[in-house]
């Protein structure tokens, strides 16, 4: 049993990556279709959105690059197929400076092609990147325009039509920061602490521990935690909204659900990889007790 | 007026006494040194002051406050500057010098203007960014789908790899301390997933017990999330903040002045 354990914990890593590859990609290919439970800070956060009246605003600042997309992407598409569903007016930004707003513009144009009726400058507008997250977002308690003086295309915001109903952030009913790193906290500090806007926050599952803090304290609605949040999302979606339940069964295109048969499959292995490395520890040293 | 009086109190805080202060600190190191504790002075104390003080020209909406929010924001764009001139300076150098892997900064160069010039394309042609009016990708954009983002996306994907042979290598109970982390990572890994469902697919008598006690796990791991990972991360979150306040009044106050860069004697 011991020069097996041993011959296991000397195996050659790339057997290990092989496993991995494996089981990471065959869910992603052959989908299996695990049920996802619902929690609590996910289902706050769905149904604030939900209790929105239609020509709202809701900020979606995309804070993440494509290092997390998996994770974020069906996060962000999932709300703003919510908001366009609900007709709500939405206003989207970038505050994350390595893909930050490809990833805006990519979902945005990904979304919008499910919602023929939806008209760019009237239902949406996309206000691009803007560096120095904090301090712009200081700026948008103020004036929108200090902060982003023009759309994405150069178009100033005088001549947007949905920017004609606000000025500031004030005015906007919620924010949601899909986030990868500590953008996320800054909406929070800058924005909720001091103008009151309320926030939702997608972070990556890595970012998700510590805005537990800020979810237990009142200062966020909601939260989607990593894939598992985006996952449960589609899932309340699904259920709220027939064409998007079909949508979801049908799509090729990959979103969280289908992440999660992968990432239920890949918590196996290393839970696996972790008990099998530890009884070979424990084993190696009461053998090395006896002998002394 | 009391705007009027707002500008002029930073165009002489963060104009006219820095230039006098780099003209007067030529002949005197002592100087040198005391103008940028100024400025910084200033610029952190202005806008804690607006916070408490309500005035016009301090917190209004064009007051000397919001000024400094604008010109951070310039500031922060000059940083990226200074990043690309440091990047060129040391691949620069590491070509000249034929270092070890000097032909990746060939590349890096070759990405950087790339890249830059694509964007500054975007921006003298007004096409910008993102996609032209008929749907097709600006240059910028074609770069950013088809190299930027799966080369990010696969350098992430890699982690997945080793963090499983990390798990198999190195994650070991060999205190109490660890564990107790590897028992509460292993449940949270367990609850954050349909882990038992999936283990009893094969099995269907299994099945309704396992969605059970899927649903228990799920609620014990959202417990450990909630309270005793939350408790911490507020502690964390409190301790850090307290730290950063302290470290910004030694800076304001001119304690910490490492920030300067200054030699011996100045």
């Amino acid at each position: 049993m011991a020069n097996v354990l041993d011959k296991l914990l000397s195996l050659d890593r790339r057997w290990i990556f092989l496993l991995v590859l494996l089981c990471v990609g065959t869910p992603i290919v052959l989908p299996i279709g695990l049920p996802v439970a619902t929690t609590g800070s996910t289902r706050a956060a769905f149904d604030y959105i939900e209790a929105l009246k239609p020509g709202d605003y809701v900020w979606i600042s995309f804070d993440y690059g494509p290092s997390s997309a998996p994770e974020n992407d069906p996060m962000a598409e999932a709300i703003l197929r919510q908001c366009f569903a609900k007709k709500i007016r939405v206003i989207v930004c970038a505050f994350y400076p390595l893909g930050g707003l490809g990833l805006a513009t990519n979902s945005l144009a990904k979304v919008t092609a499910q919602f023929p009726n939806v008209r760019y400058g009237e239902d949406y507008v996309n206000l691009g990147y803007k560096d120095g997250a904090a301090a712009a977002m200081r700026r948008l308690g103020e004036n929108i325009a200090e902060a982003f003086p023009a759309d994405v295309n150069g178009t100033s915001l005088t001549q947007i039509p949905i920017m004609k109903g606000v000025r500031s952030i004030r005015q906007v009913q919620l924010v949601v920061s899909v986030a990868t790193g500590v953008i996320g906290e800054y909406w929070i500090t800058q924005v909720h602490s001091q103008i009151g806007t309320p926030i939702i926050i997608g972070p990556t599952a890595v970012a998700a521990p510590k805005y537990y803090a800020y979810l237990n304290a009142g200062q966020l609605v909601g939260m989607l935690g990593g894939m598992k949040g985006a996952a449960e999302y589609e899932k309340l979606l699904s259920a709220r909204y027939p064409d998007m339940a079909r949508f979801y069964q049908t799509t090729r295109g990959f979103t969280a659900t289908k992440g999660m048969d992968g990432q239920t499959v890949i918590h196996a292995v290393i839970i696996l990889f972790i008990l099998i490395g530890n009884i070979a520890y424990m084993s190696r040293r009461a053998a090395q007790k006896k002998g002394a | 007026m009391n705007l009027e009086f707002g500008r002029l109190a930073l165009v002489l805080l963060f104009a006219i006494i820095p230039v006098v202060g780099i003209a007067l600190g030529i002949n005197s190191p002592g100087l040198r040194a005391r103008i940028p504790l100024l400025v910084a002075f200033f610029a952190g104390a202005i806008p804690i002051i607006s916070l408490y003080v309500p005035k016009k020209f301090l917190s209004g909406p064009t007051g000397m406050s919001p000024r400094l929010d604008q010109w951070l924001i310039i500031v922060y764009a000059f940083a990226i500057l200074l990043g690309v001139v440091n990047v060129l300076q040391n691949s620069t150098r590491k070509i000249a010098r034929r270092e070890s892997g000097w032909p990746f900064s060939i590349v890096l160069l070759v990405g950087l203007f790339a890249t830059g010039g694509a964007g500054i394309y975007g921006a003298v042609s007004r096409h910008g960014i993102t996609s032209l009016p008929d749907g097709t990708a600006t240059p910028f954009k074609w770069i950013q789908d088809q190299f930027f983002q799966p080369l990010q996306s696969t350098i992430f994907a890699l982690l997945a790899f080793f963090m499983a042979s990390a798990a198999f290598r190195a994650f070991r109970a060999r205190n109490t301390e660890a564990t107790i982390l590897l028992f509460a990572g292993g449940l949270v890994m367990a609850g954050r997933v349909p882990l038992l469902e999936f283990l009893a697919a094969p099995f269907p008598p299994l099945q309704p017990a396992a969605a059970g006690a899927s649903q228990a796990l799920g609620k014990l791991t959202e417990w450990i999330m909630d309270t005793p990972n939350g408790a911490a991360q507020s502690g964390i979150i409190i301790g850090a903040a307290l730290g950063a306040s302290s470290m910004a009044i030694r800076v304001i106050l001119g304690i910490e002045r490492g920030y300067l860069g200054l030699g011996r004697g100045e």
